[in-house]
């Protein structure tokens, strides 16, 4: 009690200095209207005028865009040595002026800074230097998501990347990596057989299904960084195992083990004791199993009344509740990083929908809308998007959408993709 | 003529003495002796005369000769015993290596009936395998056994009975919609549901293995039902 006590009594001193460190946010998160901001031509010494353009200008554009809270100025745009006010009556409410600088060794430099053009005073500076194996699109991501943070208090997603699954021959699957804006692909696996169900912890550890040796195993990385190895079963055979999901802190792994007998169930890895622990009672199908961001909860698919249907526990298997109500087929939840909505799928009519449950509100909204199917969201790490499979272009390929479902973006032109994970890169 | 006198009996005797007491031989005559006595020693051998028929025997004054005889005798006696062993020993191994020859033809030709037994029987596992092992198929979200599969799963009951040593895969496969994950866990249900029937049908589940491929290995890709149909299936592999 003392000690509790002593936590508040730092908490309520330390409270108002971090909010003194930080400026005003602008926008609330909720918030629909869009900041306005111009940009004028970056100043480039080191760097051609075609490379600035191509690698840093369109990606910054881009990146700002697809944010949601801001809108490029795009037309009569005042020269670029233009008074502010000039700016403000073009309709811009923030002015960005950008400096690039590289160094005969490679080295980036960029100085970046944001005027209101309104108030006429300064809302961001601030100074990047990064190493020569760093890409000059990624400077543009780190502006861009710096400039949203700025905004709206939560750093912006531009410079995220995705993992999902490929398949690159018949019968093989391996796992990718790519930046959200769908450059740098990487292929992070090289089982030569079904690898499958990615997952990535906080820190970067990555871990998955492969059937490289016959039967399914889950591998994965015990350290940040560290070598692909098996995680489970420890020894023997596991039977089925499919969708391995990192907790929150990175300790524990729930998946999916299925008997002989045709049920599945919900199991909790203990990483350090590598213990596994059952949560459901073999009642059939229990799989896709997906932590709320405390990880004291999970959301997963069961079977047990019929169809799939999506449910809600405690991590110790306590407190079940179904949590989706209509339709026959609903699968696939994902609890967003702010722990207040689940995405899922339902199948109406043949086809799968994205839809979005609000816990607050107890109430579903459908997100996409039955063109063709959409498959497998997972949320980005500012929940402001979900990322998707969807076959609306012929064979299943990712996409993005707003939660308005207004916005859909394809992330690339790559055919057979599944199960997408969406994570910070920095 | 008085010389004569005396000159004539001391020719005669030095004659007479020269014909009684002959000069002793020279090394290189006894030695010539020795060789021809050993050549007649070694052709009376090869002429079939005993040892005893030495004409030497009795002469006493040439020892070498009856010694070189009786050594060319036993020389000849000794080659040809060699000969005549080496010629048995020749024959022995002739014949050995022909009983070799004999028993590896046999083993072979044993080997090859062998093999031809097995790859007769195996062929015959084979066919009876691709017989009994065909796809069973399901509903869409279901797991049940239809009722036109039961003949195809007395099939294969029938073909693990006949065949104590077959084991089998039981693979279940969905078509292309629902979750990746919810499917893995329906394909666990349809390998399952064959397993359990097969059970039934007396054979020990010991014998099979299951595997989802929920919907990761489809065999038609189109989006429409008679693709999917295809699909959702369970098939069942040797192992």
């Amino acid at each position: 009690m003392p000690r509790f006590l002593t936590r508040i009594f730092l908490c309520a001193l330390l409270a108002p200095g971090l909010r003194a460190q930080q400026t005003e946010v602008v926008l609330s998160a909720t918030s629909s209207a869009k900041l306005v901001l111009a940009m004028t031509t970056p100043k480039a010494t080191g760097l051609d005028d075609a490379t600035v353009a191509a690698q840093f200008t369109a990606v910054l554009k881009k990146d700002l865009d697809e944010t949601g809270v801001i809108a490029m100025l795009q037309e009569r745009l005042p020269a670029d040595g233009a008074p502010a006010k000039a700016w403000k009556e073009a309709g811009a409410q923030w002015l960005l002026n950008t400096k690039l600088t590289k160094a005969a060794n490679g080295d980036l430099q960029m100085e970046a800074s944001a005027l209101d053009t309104a108030a006429e005073k300064g809302v961001f500076s601030r100074t990047y230097n990064a190493n020569r194996i760093v890409p000059l699109r990624y400077l543009a991501h780190y502006l861009a998501d710096d400039l949203v943070g700025r905004l709206t208090g939560e750093k912006g997603v531009a410079s995220s990347r995705i993992v999902f699954v490929r398949q690159t021959s018949p019968g093989v699957k391996e796992i990718f990596q790519v930046d959200r804006d769908g450059a740098g692909l990487v292929q992070l696996t090289r089982h030569g057989s079904l690898t499958l169900s990615p997952t990535l912890a906080t820190d970067g550890r990555l871990a998955y299904v492969t059937y490289k040796g016959g039967a399914p195993e889950i591998w994965g990385q015990r350290k940040k960084d560290g070598p692909h190895e098996k995680l489970y079963p420890v020894s023997g055979a596991g039977g089925m195992l499919t969708s391995p999901v990192w907790s929150p802190d990175g300790k524990r792994l729930a998946f999916v083990q299925g008997d002989r007998r045709g049920n599945s169930d919900i199991m909790v890895l203990d990483l350090s004791s590598l213990r596994a622990r059952r949560l459901t009672d073999s009642n059939g199908i229990n799989t896709e199993p997906c932590w709320n961001p405390n990880g004291n909860q999970l959301a997963f698919t069961s079977d047990r009344e019929g169809g799939p249907q999506v449910f809600l526990m405690q991590d110790d298997g306590s407190n079940l509740r179904r949590l989706t109500g209509e339709g026959l087929y609903n699968a696939s939840p994902a609890w967003s990083p702010n722990g207040a909505m689940l995405a899922y799928v339902s199948r109406f009519e043949g086809k799968f929908d994205l839809f979005v449950y609000k816990l607050g509100e107890g109430k579903a909204y459908q997100i996409t809308t039955g063109v063709s199917t959409s498959e497998s969201p997972a949320w980005s790490p500012d929940e402001r998007r979900l990322v998707f499979t969807s076959n609306r272009f012929g064979s299943s390929q990712l996409f993005t959408t707003d939660l308005s479902g207004r916005q859909i973006l394809r992330l690339m032109e790559l055919a057979g993709c599944q199960s997408p994970r969406w994570i910070r890169g920095r | 003529m008085r010389y004569g006198t005396y000159l004539v009996p001391a020719a005669i005797v030095i004659t007479l003495g020269s014909l009684a007491c002959k000069p002793p031989k020279t090394a290189e005559q006894i030695k010539q002796e020795t060789q021809a006595a050993f050549n007649e020693g070694a052709q009376a051998f090869k002429d079939g005369k005993a040892r005893t028929t030495n004409p030497y025997l009795a002469d006493k004054d040439n020892p070498h000769k009856m010694q070189g005889w009786n050594d060319g005798w036993d020389a000849a006696k000794a080659e040809k015993e060699a000969a005549d062993k080496a010629a048995t020993d020749k024959a022995a191994a002739d014949r050995a290596a022909a009983e070799a020859r004999a028993a590896a033809d046999r083993a072979a030709a044993e080997e090859a009936a062998r093999k031809a037994a097995e790859a007769e029987k195996a062929a015959a596992f084979k066919k009876a395998a691709d017989a009994a092992l065909l796809t069973i198929h399901f509903d869409f979200d279901k797991s049940e056994i239809k009722e036109k599969d039961r003949a195809i799963l007395q099939g294969i009951a029938d073909f693990m009975k006949a065949f104590p040593v077959a084991k089998v895969e039981v693979e279940g496969h969905c078509d292309e919609r629902g979750t990746n994950e919810y499917n893995l866990a329906l394909g666990n249900k349809r390998a399952a549901a064959a397993l359990a029937y097969l059970k039934t049908l007396g054979v020990d589940e010991a014998r099979f293995t299951t595997i989802s491929y929920g919907k990761e290995k489809p065999i038609c890709a189109e989006a429409k039902e008679g693709c999917w149909s295809q699909n959702r299936r369970g098939e069942f592999k040797l192992k």
